[in-house]
């Protein structure tokens, strides 16, 4: 599949986005560490930033952004609809959430609504996040997405970089990271045990093969003509499979940026070591390779309309 | 009804009649224009609804040469209609063709995703996606007589290796020739279902030729005895 | 069912019927047009040749009549600026044909050999030609020495008919087709529509052809040959036949001259020639009588096989030498297998199995009313063998096409299938007598037409056109020893020898629709180096060009003066039956185009400019006795000029002589054209089932088609299997004629070498005279299905088809080179060399490789921006092939690249090396300069959203959008 730079950065910012808010509610909610209104400030806006820029930026590969106020009408089926709707409802539940926290009075029954806002807003950003997966784990025609693992890694990814952002605020913030941080690392060592489930899984070949996709399954069938010398709109949009050199470098990338120096860097603030630029380091390292798990999962994923232009299997 | 095509493998020589003839009708027909990108420059490309591969199976000089059309197969299992999420996509409940409403369509391209079949082209200067309408704006065209009341490239095959009918009624003529040719669908392991049918190459008689060779042949002239035959 | 809105705009719309032009097929169209637009193009139904149906070509119309490329006025190379150059100043028509006409003028008053006028792929020969011959210059032919000639004339001088045009296999009964070659060009839908036919009917297809595509792909056998080994094919099938005794005898003793006597005195005048009586008739021995008798005479019996000695002369039946000739260990299987690559055991099987079909699968036709035959027998039944064949291009562009040509018809005559259910058949107004009885002028003078057409039929040596010294008298030397059948001229040397004044300097070529400049021309870029040769004087060694063309071809860049010619949908337009008629087998057919579109360009149909010039000139048959102009334009010329009384340009709807509207002979009707545009633009008329068959010795078939003028007796046309025409030339060659001989040797040798009464197989040409180790591909091209005959590769929607060819070459054989898929390779012949990319494919003969032809362009031509792929990416196989003979230092080094027989362009006998490129050599070579826009050239756009009207779209209903939930739920097919 051709990586978008649009979606790629939309699914990474708001998934971090959706990853912070999750953690932070849920932190909130349980009285899980002592936080205070700018830390909350700080996390909410920035989450909502993160949320609202990869919005924007998702409609960019919108060709006609004019009835994009249509895409919530097929809540019903469509997945893409399900992550409109939830989306648009999440922000003001999220905000009164965060406004429940600004203003904080002692009074037990409005902190049970700011309780209950919180408890909505987080189960909103859930269900966000895994429509954001469900998007692609939906999609019958691409064996690489077509996976409860889709929208787990997506859910994980979102919620280890959204934790390492959650470290950020609060060294920020100069709050005690110690909890959270060890959340964190272990998030991320969840997640990447979950992304490296994954790249095995896709290892294994199965599905459609050039051989079904034409019917003649007696014999190697090869492409002779696609009928066009130029590209199409099918090319540009399927076409693209990394090639193998780039693919094990970008795991790598993936594995080094992505998970291992976020786990050292947040793993020596969980271990007590001082240092906002730890954290820093973390988010920059884990966004580079989080982005480059999300080229990958375009780049990697092969749909099965390649078995028409001479691709034997997917 | 269940309307959709047979493709006759046997027959198709791929000619891109079909292809041209549906390029000609569609681009002033009701999801009109089917735009072209530098038609006159380097890699002209544009809208199709059909498009004509060709495989080779087998190995030389074993092989067979196949042209294969493919178009929108208005699939039963349709999950381009249930991605999209405006509801510009649709199956109609009549007959089952699938369509794009070209004033909702967002341009997300998602229901070409979801479809195994490059079925669907983003036209990019109008932001839609269009695909095979099954000539809807001929089919039920009281005006045109009754045989052009079919799609495009069904009336222009040159070898009728394109069917056009109803897959509800087993008499038709498309439930018939599936019924008798062995017709089948394009990866039926997805579950698309989908409608249109793909009938395989035909298996060539055995022609005898026992009754016609000599068991001690010929050699020379002389071994042959004149016929008496009246001019 | 819901309601739907009115999709087109009806009362906008007007639908009229004309014919396509988008390939040589001719196929009936009805165009709807809405606001002088095209909105659809859709076959006719009623259409003898489509039949309703229309291939991408004539789908692809609407983007014809929008090419940016169509010229929009007359031009005149700027004076001054060098030809080619692409410097032109737009004229007005008047000025143009003021031009035109003086030039003319003086040519034709001092000496009209001086105008050179060839056509290419137009479909009006019997209008051009008629012009030629009474403009009064030789040098006229259309495109059919560089396209088909060798079909024809195979075709003709065997069995009076051939394929495509002249005959078609009987779809509706044969049961065995075997196509040979390359053929997806002409007849391009009927073809399809016959495949299917046959394979609905449960028919066996073999295809044999080098490569399997286009129709062979759908081929139930593939038969992967050599290409221009065919001949070896057919001859070892005909062995096959024949060792299995395995003929049709009463088919060769009552149609053939099979059992006709042929003079046997090896080494002496006369030898050869067939044995005749004091009246000149040939004889066979009749078995009953025991004597020789006159062969026409009905109701004896002529033994097929005889040897002896008659009238005192040593003689041979016809049948007799086929035998000797063909049961020779040559053409055994598995020798014929080392020369053609077919495997022993096909070879056998095919001939068997058509044997099979022939013979044990017959097919007996009950005729209740009877048939008579040409002596006046009745006969109840017709008897039909379904096997059936064709053949084009593959076979034809070769130099021994020919001679192969002719193998293949033996092989149908052989299982008696010629015009029988099942067979061949023959389309009116054929079969003709053997040849056909036209033979070309020989002389001309000023201001005088010629005595008769520039081409025809000879049938020995004193029918050449030469002059005493044996010097050729036509430009293009037709008619010449070099080429003594050239029946269609040889077009592709008209440049080369006018350039070099052999045998004359000529003052005007005059083109129609020939891309002689480039697809068109062998050897394109020395022809476009010669386009622009000058004098010491800086005269042009060709002083004057003239080219009609609708578009920016690469032809109209080297023109001095440009006459652009209407589109197909603009203009009136005949499809003869005088010329090359669309009949079918079982209906004599002719049509017309109607205007469809008016033009809003300075243009005038090439036709309307004919009859203008032959007014303005003068010409007698266009001239009234006062001096008048006979003819008010093309329409009134088409409708009242006659060729005989009774006979004129359309057979449809002509007068009696009470008024009455009666068809094929009748005089004038001033409502004709109406007739034809009322009826669908076309006229057919079918043949009562009793003249349908063995037309060849069907009397009142003959009768009929005397009436219609399609023939000049009603005696038998008796099929040659024998060739005495070739024969005469074979003598004249070897020295032993009474007539007209060659003085120099090598036209010696090449007379006595390649004339032969009975077909045989020889190595083509190029083939002896260059080192097959170093150039052990063969090399072919062709025409993909979507441009065959087409003018359109720059088609918008057909180009996005197929922008670049490539050459595509067996993978396995690909691999043991080196040769990876898509690489860049260096292709080079004993004449030039080209890159190209390469393709490994299985559909490729292992010693052959292919290629698309004419997908190239030159820069800036057609329109097309000079980025386009078909300049950076496609290659001309053309730069490869010479249209001389490769060079070895000898007599023949200036001799044409063709047919020795009939001057058919021998594109397929090249033979190439391969082998890669350096890294980093990619793209096409050689490259052109860029051709300049035209003075008026209409921009091309970057961005096409074509459409005749704001399209209507279909609403969904919001309420549907809400409520219908999945289509998994089933929802669907629930009528409301």
């Amino acid at each position: 599949m051709h990586p978008a730079f649009s979606v790629i950065f939309f699914t990474v910012a708001s998934g971090a986005g959706y990853g912070l808010f999750i953690l932070m509610a849920l932190a909130y909610l349980l009285g899980f560490v002592d936080f205070d209104k700018g830390s909350i400030l700080t996390g909410g806006l920035l989450s909502l930033a993160l949320i609202s820029a990869g919005l924007l930026s998702s409609t960019l590969h919108l060709a006609n952004p004019k009835n994009a106020w249509r895409a919530f009408f097929r809540f019903k089926t469509s997945w893409l609809a399900r992550e409109g709707v939830f989306a648009v409802l999440f922000y003001p539940v999220a905000l009164l959430f965060l406004l429940g926290v600004w203003v904080n009075t002692d009074k037990p029954d409005y902190n049970g609504l700011v309780a209950v806002l919180g408890l909505a807003a987080l189960a909103l950003a859930l269900a966000t996040l895994f429509s954001t997966g469900m998007i692609y784990g939906c999609l019958k025609t691409i064996r690489q997405w077509n996976t409860a693992l889709t929208p787990t890694n997506y859910i994980l990814l979102g919620l280890a970089t959204g934790s390492i952002l959650f470290v950020l605020v609060l060294v920020l913030n100069a709050k005690p990271v110690i909890p959270i941080a060890s959340l964190s690392v272990a998030l991320i060592i969840l997640a990447a045990i979950s992304k490296a489930i994954y790249y095995i899984w896709i290892a294994t070949v199965t599905g459609p093969t050039i051989n079904t996709a034409t019917g003649f399954t007696r014999a190697q069938v090869r492409l002779l003509d696609t009928g066009h010398t130029a590209g199409t709109f099918l090319t540009q949009e399927f076409s693209y499979f990394a090639p193998a050199r780039l693919r094990l470098m970008l795991r790598v990338v993936v594995f080094v940026a992505g998970f291992f120096l976020p786990v050292f860097c947040v793993g020596l603030l969980a271990l007590g070591l001082k240092g906002s630029w730890l954290a820093v380091l973390a988010i920059l390292a884990a966004f580079a390779g989080i982005t480059a798990e999300r080229w990958l999962f375009f780049a990697e994923a092969r749909h099965v309309i390649r078995l028409y232009h001479g691709a034997q299997h997917t | 009804m269940k309307l959709g095509l047979v493709i006759d493998l046997d027959v198709c020589v791929g000619c891109h009649g079909c292809a041209v003839s549906c390029k000609q009708w569609n681009t002033s027909g009701t999801t009109g224009p089917l735009t072209d990108y530098r038609p006159y420059g380097e890699d002209p490309s544009g809208v199709w609804f059909n498009r004509i591969r060709s495989y080779e199976v087998g190995e030389y000089p074993r092989n067979k040469t196949i042209n294969f059309p493919m178009s929108c197969m208005h699939c039963e299992q349709a999950d381009c209609v249930d991605v999209c999420p405006t509801g510009a996509s649709y199956k109609r409940k009549e007959d089952g063709v699938v369509l794009i409403d070209q004033d909702k369509c967002m341009g997300c391209n998602y229901c070409s995703w979801a479809c195994p079949y490059g079925a669907r082209e983003l036209d990019r200067s109008s932001g839609t996606m269009k695909k095979c309408t099954l000539c809807i704006d001929r089919i039920y065209d009281e005006r045109l007589d009754e045989y052009d009341r079919q799609p495009s490239c069904v009336i222009t095959c040159p070898a009728h290796a394109r069917h056009f009918g109803d897959f509800d009624d087993p008499e038709s003529k498309v439930s018939q020739l599936v019924r008798e040719r062995g017709g089948y669908t394009l990866m039926p392991e997805l579950g698309y279902n989908p409608t249109n049918r793909y009938l395989p190459p035909r298996v060539t008689r055995l022609i005898p030729t026992d009754d016609v060779s000599k068991k001690s042949l010929i050699s020379s002239v002389k071994e042959w005895v004149n016929k008496a035959i009246t001019r | 069912m819901s309601a739907l809105p009115e999709f087109e705009r009806r009362g906008q719309q007007e639908v009229k019927a004309t014919t396509c032009y988008m390939c040589a097929c001719r196929c009936g169209i009805h165009v709807t047009v809405e606001d002088n637009q095209v909105r659809y193009i859709q076959g006719n139904r009623d259409h003898p040749i489509n039949k309703g149906v229309l291939c991408a070509k004539g789908n692809a119309g609407i983007m014809k009549q929008n090419s940016p490329a169509k010229l929009n006025s007359p031009l005149l190379r700027k004076p001054g600026t060098a030809r080619g150059a692409g410097e032109f100043e737009a004229i007005t028509m008047a000025e143009a044909l003021d031009i035109l006409e003086a030039r003319l003028r003086k040519i034709r008053e001092t000496d009209p050999l001086k105008l050179a006028y060839f056509t290419g792929r137009d479909q009006m020969q019997a209008l051009t030609g008629f012009w030629a011959s009474q403009f009064g210059t030789l040098n006229w032919a259309a495109h059919g020495g560089f396209c088909s000639v060798n079909m024809a004339a195979g075709g003709l001088y065997t069995m009076g008919h051939a394929f495509w045009e002249f005959g078609d296999p009987d779809w509706e009964r044969t049961k065995y087709f075997m196509l040979w070659g390359v053929a997806d060009d002409h007849a391009s839908n009927p073809i399809k529509i016959g495949l299917e036919k046959l394979k609905r009917n449960g028919g066996k297809f073999i295809g044999i052809n080098p490569a399997r595509t286009g129709y062979q792909a759908i081929a139930d056998e593939w038969v992967a040959i050599k290409p221009g080994t065919d001949a070896m094919l057919a001859l070892s099938m005909l062995h096959v036949l024949l060792k299995n005794d395995q003929f049709d005898w009463e088919f060769l003793i009552r149609y053939t001259n099979a059992a006709q006597l042929v003079v046997h005195t090896p080494h002496q005048v006369g030898h050869g020639l067939f044995l005749r009586d004091a009246e000149g008739k040939t004889l066979v021995w009749d078995m009953k009588l025991e004597a020789s008798t006159d062969a026409s005479r009905p109701s004896i019996t002529p033994a097929l096989f005889f040897e002896g000695e008659v009238h005192g002369k040593p003689v041979k039946s016809v049948m007799t030498l086929i035998a000797e000739a063909y049961l020779d260990e040559q053409y055994a299987p598995e020798n014929a297998s080392r020369i053609c690559g077919v495997p022993a055991e096909q070879i056998e099987r095919l001939a068997l199995e058509m044997a099979h079909v022939a013979f044990k699968e017959s097919i007996e036709i009950e005729v209740p009313e009877g048939w008579t035959d040409w002596a006046g027998r009745k006969h109840y039944k017709f008897i039909g063998r379904p096997v059936s064949m064709h053949a084009m291009r593959g076979i034809s562009a070769h130099s021994n096409g020919f001679q192969t040509c002719r193998a293949i018809h033996f092989l149908q005559i052989m299982l008696g299938t010629i015009d029988v259910p099942g067979g061949h058949l023959a389309k009116p107004p054929y079969p003709k007598h053997i040849p056909p009885a036209i033979k070309p002028a020989k002389d001309c003078a000023p201001n005088t037409p010629l005595k008769g057409p520039p081409l025809g039929f000879p049938t020995g040596p004193e029918d050449l056109v030469m002059d005493a010294n044996g010097k050729a008298k036509r430009i293009d030397k037709a008619y010449s020893w070099d080429a003594p059948m050239s029946n269609h001229g040889l077009m592709h040397m008209v440049i080369t020898n006018a350039v070099k004044g052999d045998p004359y300097k000529i003052d005007t070529l005059m083109m129609f629709m020939a891309n002689m400049a480039w697809n068109s021309t062998m050897n394109t870029a020395e022809i476009q180096d010669m386009l622009r040769e000058q004098e010491a004087d800086g005269e042009y060694k060709i002083p004057f060009i003239v080219v009609s063309d609708a578009f920016h071809s690469e032809m109209v860049n080297f023109a001095d003066l440009i006459i652009p010619d209407t589109t197909y949908l603009e203009r009136w337009d005949t499809i003869s039956m005088l010329d090359r008629p669309i009949s079918e087998p079982h209906a004599a057919c002719d049509s017309i185009r109607q205007p469809v579109i008016k033009p809003e360009r300075d243009v005038l149909s090439w036709q309307e400019v004919q009859i203008e010039l032959a007014g303005r000139l003068g010409f007698p048959a266009f001239t009234n006795p006062d001096g008048s102009r006979k003819y008010q334009g093309y329409k009134d010329f088409i409708i009242n000029w006659q060729r005989e009384p009774g006979i004129g340009f359309l057979a449809g709807w002509r007068l009696d002589e009470n008024g009455n509207e009666v068809h094929l002979r009748g005089k004038p009707n001033p409502k004709q054209w109406e007739r034809y545009v009322e009826h669908g633009a076309f006229f057919e008329m079918h043949l009562p089932e009793s003249i349908r068959y063995y037309r060849h010795a069907n009397k009142d078939y003959l009768e009929f088609a005397k009436h219609a003028a399609w023939v000049g007796s009603t005696n038998q046309i008796v099929i040659e299997l024998y060739s005495e025409a070739q024969q005469r030339f074979k003598l004249a060659g070897q020295g032993l004629y009474e007539g007209p001989m060659p003085t120099e040797a090598h036209h010696k040798e090449r007379l006595s070498t390649y004339f032969n009464p009975l077909p045989f197989y020889y190595k083509p040409l190029e083939q002896c005279r260059i080192d097959e180790e170093e150039y052990p591909f063969y090399a072919v091209n062709q025409r993909p299905m979507f441009m065959y005959h087409s003018w359109d590769s720059q088609n918008a929607w057909l180009r996005q088809i197929c922008a670049q060819n490539f050459l595509y070459m067996n993978r396995q054989r690909g691999t043991e080179m080196g040769i990876p898929d898509e690489a860049w390779c260096w292709v080079e012949s004993h004449h030039g060399k080209i890159r190209v990319q390469v393709k490994l494919v299985e559909a490729c003969q292992y010693d052959t490789v292919w290629t698309w032809n004419a997908i190239a362009k030159q820069k800036g031509s057609w329109g097309l921006d000079e980025k386009a792929n078909e300049s950076n990416d496609g290659f001309l196989m053309n730069h490869l092939i010479s249209e001389l003979l490769p060079v070895k230092q000898d007599a023949l080094d200036n001799v044409t690249n063709s047919d020795p027989i009939t001057g058919q362009a021998a594109w397929y006998d090249l033979k190439v090396k391969v082998y890669l490129a350096a890294e980093g050599e990619t793209g096409t070579w050689p490259i052109f300069p860029v051709i300049k826009a035209l003075p008026n050239a209409k921009p091309s756009p970057d961005v096409l959203r074509y459409q005749a009207h704001t399209a209507v779209n279909l609403q969904r209903p919001l309420q549907d959008v809400l409520q219908r939930g999945s289509v998994h739920d089933q929802q669907w097919g629930q009528e409301d």
